[in-house]
């Protein structure tokens, strides 16, 4: 089903995170800036909390994806671009869609490989308690479905631009919108000027809400709907540019 | 330049259209899910999905939730969008369930709106945030004659039941006529409604009011409540009886229960060895609890059950945290049984079977009789397997360490709730004799035997549990800013009991979505540790202070004239001493609070550093390795 030409790029872009300090740095600090918040001292704290649940886990991972996600993506296509590469990999014997799609699912498998390297966490709380594992597993897809979302976007900024600073800003404002658009604030500031459907809208498209509904545990056909909508449709976005760029 | 007009044209298109798409998909696809909770907490139980299937005509619910008000206002009230949230996905599934018998509405009242009108006509709460903003959280269920029943405000400390209070307001307006249930008792559950002028005005005669308790006013929500007298001949027209601490019941009266059962009748009794809220028990801590221990024994036994006498039921495992008196300490009290789904899930019964947060104060203990052919006798409600009973006498009721010092594991689970249904034969096959109130006093007859059934002539079906406390006002309710709210499972296990005894057993099987319990129990398990190590110490620290005294006395007694002096100096060197003693073991008891303080932070401090750091260290060895071998490869190439 999948071609042989995206899983060339696959195993070569996911070999690339490891054969570079980049791929250990970014797992690195996922990992260790997840754990310290996870077990931030305060009220919010996993360990003053007792509760044999992740929910403190989940509540942050959204907000370090629309750091870390971005940072990620931003080398995608725009490092291949200031380099020139781009012309090279465009002339190679295989469309643009199979490198986007090769490109693509690299980083998101390698996305994958940091969330699963959170595993003590798991046996953490599997030790200290009773947790709902099918909740937890549920948490994990939706982190997952988050990582894509936002890295379809920052794969298309990347695309955009070759300058990695401009996707990167460009990725994270854009995540963050994407993630806010459900949350009281906009949606007050919305309803003071617009009417109720364009209100209603907007909530449909907030990343929080749908995330926030998987973690705990429910997964509704909409909620997976929205992430293969949004991560196609940023996807298919990139793909249109970068064919423009070939085509040039 | 025609290039990129297209381009930015098609990625516009591409936008709009997936925003509509996800737009349509969440209000099409939302309605598909699937619920990973372990407590389903997203799925409609059998007993809801059958009322909902009983609908014949149309219902209306208009979810009211002020979130415009919410999202103005604090951290604490925007947390309501949450369950708000769940509300709706739960009303979502009630109306995917009703065979489109259920319209749903969420409204969203601003102030000053004929739907803030609507609301507060239908009998919702409403809360001013601000001068400006108001805030309505409430269900309002109307049926096509108008008739409407209200969730008057969802408070998230009641999630456990909005299953239930859902389901219950769907079934009660599709089934206006109430059960009716006895209420037997030698307490003051029930009392005369009295209007707030007459109260007042009682208050000002100086004569003092009764009032029913929470738990009866509660009941009043879905039954009819007939107060039974304790001097009854015959227990009639009532769907259950409910007996609430049997204690100094009238022969006249238990042969009324008796025959009451022989009928075919459905008893919920609860009993108590020392139930501690009779107050009409004279107050002498050294009478100790017979005063104020039920008596159904007599009758019960025939039912193949009975309150183990005088003995209490205790499990360190479920010991509540508490203070035994205003000026002492928090600690694990041994009377007060927290019941967690250790005690009730492992019964798989409806009435008890999803509830984990039940709070007993000294519970006795049941024991089974005889075995009786065609009765089933099931436990609902148990300790843990080391649970056992102990005993309390005199000045133990109000000192918590010695009832520790008493107690020790047991083997198997004691029984604090049993179901007994089946066929039963009389406590009274020959009937009894009564006293006659002759009026006419004509008669020289004193005395007449009443004769009944000797035997079941239908099956019966009594609950029995071992406490009466735990219903009342002070261990079942608790008061917050949005005023009475149930503050454990205790009332709902009670209401499972009774629903489930006259009759509406979809309903039954619906109630409480009991959170399962989820603490971290290895810190539990620390903490009980430490607790008994500062005890001991405690209890050794009172014993010298005892035997102090004790020696103080002696030498006030062997003082006179002539070695006045010497005994002066006698009790100055031994208050020195046992001032140094108890230095010494302050000193460990802060020792032991400190151990057991310390290695739960350690524990703490271990987990966070595996989780912070352990794989990040192993990634950076890791790559070093990679890089390691990387630069060998190449100076072995150069």
């Amino acid at each position: 089903m999948i071609s042989h030409s995206v899983k060339v790029i696959f195993k070569k872009e996911l070999k690339n995170y490891f054969s570079s300090p980049l791929g250990y740095v970014f797992l690195t600090i996922f990992i260790f800036a997840i754990g310290y918040v996870t077990f931030e001292p305060g009220r919010g704290s996993f360990f003053q909390m007792r509760q044999s649940d992740l929910s403190a886990f989940f509540k942050y991972v959204p907000w370090l994806f629309i750091i870390l996600v971005p940072a990620v993506s931003m080398k995608l296509w725009a490092e291949e671009k200031k380099s020139g590469t781009i012309e090279l990999l465009l002339t190679l014997p295989v469309t643009v869609t199979e490198a986007v799609l090769g490109k693509f699912l690299a980083a998101w498998a390698f996305l994958a490989i940091a969330l699963i390297c959170t595993f003590p966490l798991v046996l953490t709380v599997a030790y200290l308690g009773n947790p709902d594992l099918g909740v937890i597993f549920i948490g994990y897809i939706a982190s997952f479905l988050l990582a894509g979302s936002f890295l379809a976007i920052g794969n298309f900024f990347s695309a955009l631009t070759k300058n990695q600073v401009v996707s990167f800003i460009l990725s994270v404002v854009f995540c963050y919108l994407f993630f806010m658009a459900g949350s009281p604030p906009t949606l007050e500031f919305l309803s003071s000027f617009s009417p109720k459907y364009v209100v209603n809208l907007f909530e449909s498209l907030s990343v929080l809400d749908h995330f926030s509904s998987m973690s705990a545990g429910l997964i509704a056909l909409g909620d997976l709907w929205f992430y293969a909508v949004l991560i196609t449709g940023w996807v298919f976005g990139s793909i249109v540019l970068l064919t423009d760029k070939k085509q040039a | 330049m025609k290039k990129n007009k297209t381009n930015l044209i098609i990625i516009a298109f591409s936008i709009l259209s997936m925003i509509f798409m996800i737009h349509i998909g969440s209000i099409i696809g939302g309605k598909l899910k699937v619920d990973f909770t372990e407590e389903n907490l997203f799925t409609l139980s059998d007993g809801s999905k059958a009322i909902l299937k009983q609908l014949t005509s149309p219902l209306k619910a208009t979810l009211y939730y002020s979130k415009t008000a919410a999202n103005k206002g604090s951290e604490g009230i925007k947390t309501f969008n949450l369950y708000s949230e769940y509300i709706n996905s739960l009303l979502k599934e009630y109306a995917a369930n009703s065979r489109n018998n259920l319209k749903l509405e969420f409204v969203d009242p601003r102030p000053d709106t004929k739907e803030e009108e609507a609301a507060v006509a239908a009998g919702l709460k409403r809360f001013n945030l601000t001068e400006s903003e108001t805030y309505i959280f409430g269900l309002v269920i109307e049926n096509e004659s108008g008739n409407k029943k209200i969730i008057e405000f969802f408070d998230p400390a009641g999630q456990e039941n909005i299953e239930y209070n859902i389901t219950k307001l769907i079934y009660s307006i599709n089934n206006p006529r109430k059960k009716t249930i006895g209420v037997l008792s030698s307490l003051p559950v029930l009392q005369e409604d009295v209007s707030p002028y007459m109260m007042q005005m009682m208050q000002m005669q100086g004569r003092k009011v009764e009032r029913s308790w929470i738990f009866t006013q509660l009941l009043k929500e879905f039954f009819t409540l007939k107060k039974i007298n304790t001097e009854v001949e015959s227990i009639e027209a009532v769907d259950a009886l409910l007996i609430i601490h049997p204690k100094g019941f009238s022969e006249k009266t238990l042969w009324a229960i008796d025959q009451y059962v022989m009928d075919g009748g459905s008893v919920l009794a609860l009993v108590d060895p020392n139930a501690i809220t009779d107050t009409t028990s004279p107050a002498n801590p050294m009478q100790g609890p017979k005063a104020s221990s039920s008596d159904l024994n007599r009758i019960s036994r025939q039912w193949g059950v009975e309150l183990i006498d005088n003995q209490y039921a205790g499990d360190k495992y479920l010991t509540g945290k508490g203070r035994f008196s205003a000026n002492s300490a928090p600690a694990r009290i041994l009377p007060l049984l927290n019941c967690n789904q250790k005690c009730t899930s492992v019964h798989k019964d409806a009435i008890s079977s999803q509830l984990s947060n039940l709070m007993l104060i000294y519970p006795g203990a049941f024991k089974k009789v005889d075995f009786i052919k065609d009765v089933s006798i099931t436990p609902i409600l148990t300790t843990t397997d080391k649970g056992n009973t102990y005993t309390a006498e005199g000045y133990e009721f109000s000192n918590p360490a010695a009832l520790w010092e008493k107690f020790s594991e047991g083997t198997k689970p004691l029984v604090l709730g049993y179901k007994i249904i089946g066929k039963f034969k009389s406590a009274y096959p020959t009937g009894i004799t009564v006293d006659v109130d002759n009026k006419d006093k004509k008669s020289n007859v004193k005395t007449k035997t009443l004769t009944g059934l000797t035997a079941s002539t239908k099956e019966a079906a009594i609950i029995m549990f071992s406490d009466v406390d735990f219903i009342h006002d002070q261990f079942a309710f608790k008061q917050n800013m949005f005023g009475t709210s149930i503050s454990n499972n205790n009332s709902t296990l009670v209401m499972n009991a009774l629903e489930s005894l006259a009759g509406s057993k979809n309903l039954m099987s619906v109630r409480s979505k009991g959170k399962l319990n989820r603490s971290f129990d290895v810190i539990d398990k620390i903490e009980f540790e430490a607790d008994q190590r500062t005890k001991n110490k405690v209890t050794l620290i009172s014993g010298r202070i005892q035997k102090f005294q004790k020696e103080l006395n002696m030498l006030g007694r062997a003082a006179n004239e002539n070695n006045i002096a010497l005994i002066q100096n006698e009790s100055i060197r031994k208050k020195k001493q046992l001032n140094r003693a108890i230095a010494k073991l302050k000193s460990e008891l802060r020792e032991a609070k400190r151990e057991g303080r310390e290695s739960i932070e350690i524990i703490g401090k271990r987990l966070q550093y595996i989780n912070t750091l352990l794989i990040p260290m192993i990634l950076v060895f890791i790559g070093f390795g990679i890089y390691r071998r990387r630069q060998k490869l190449i100076n072995k190439q150069s």
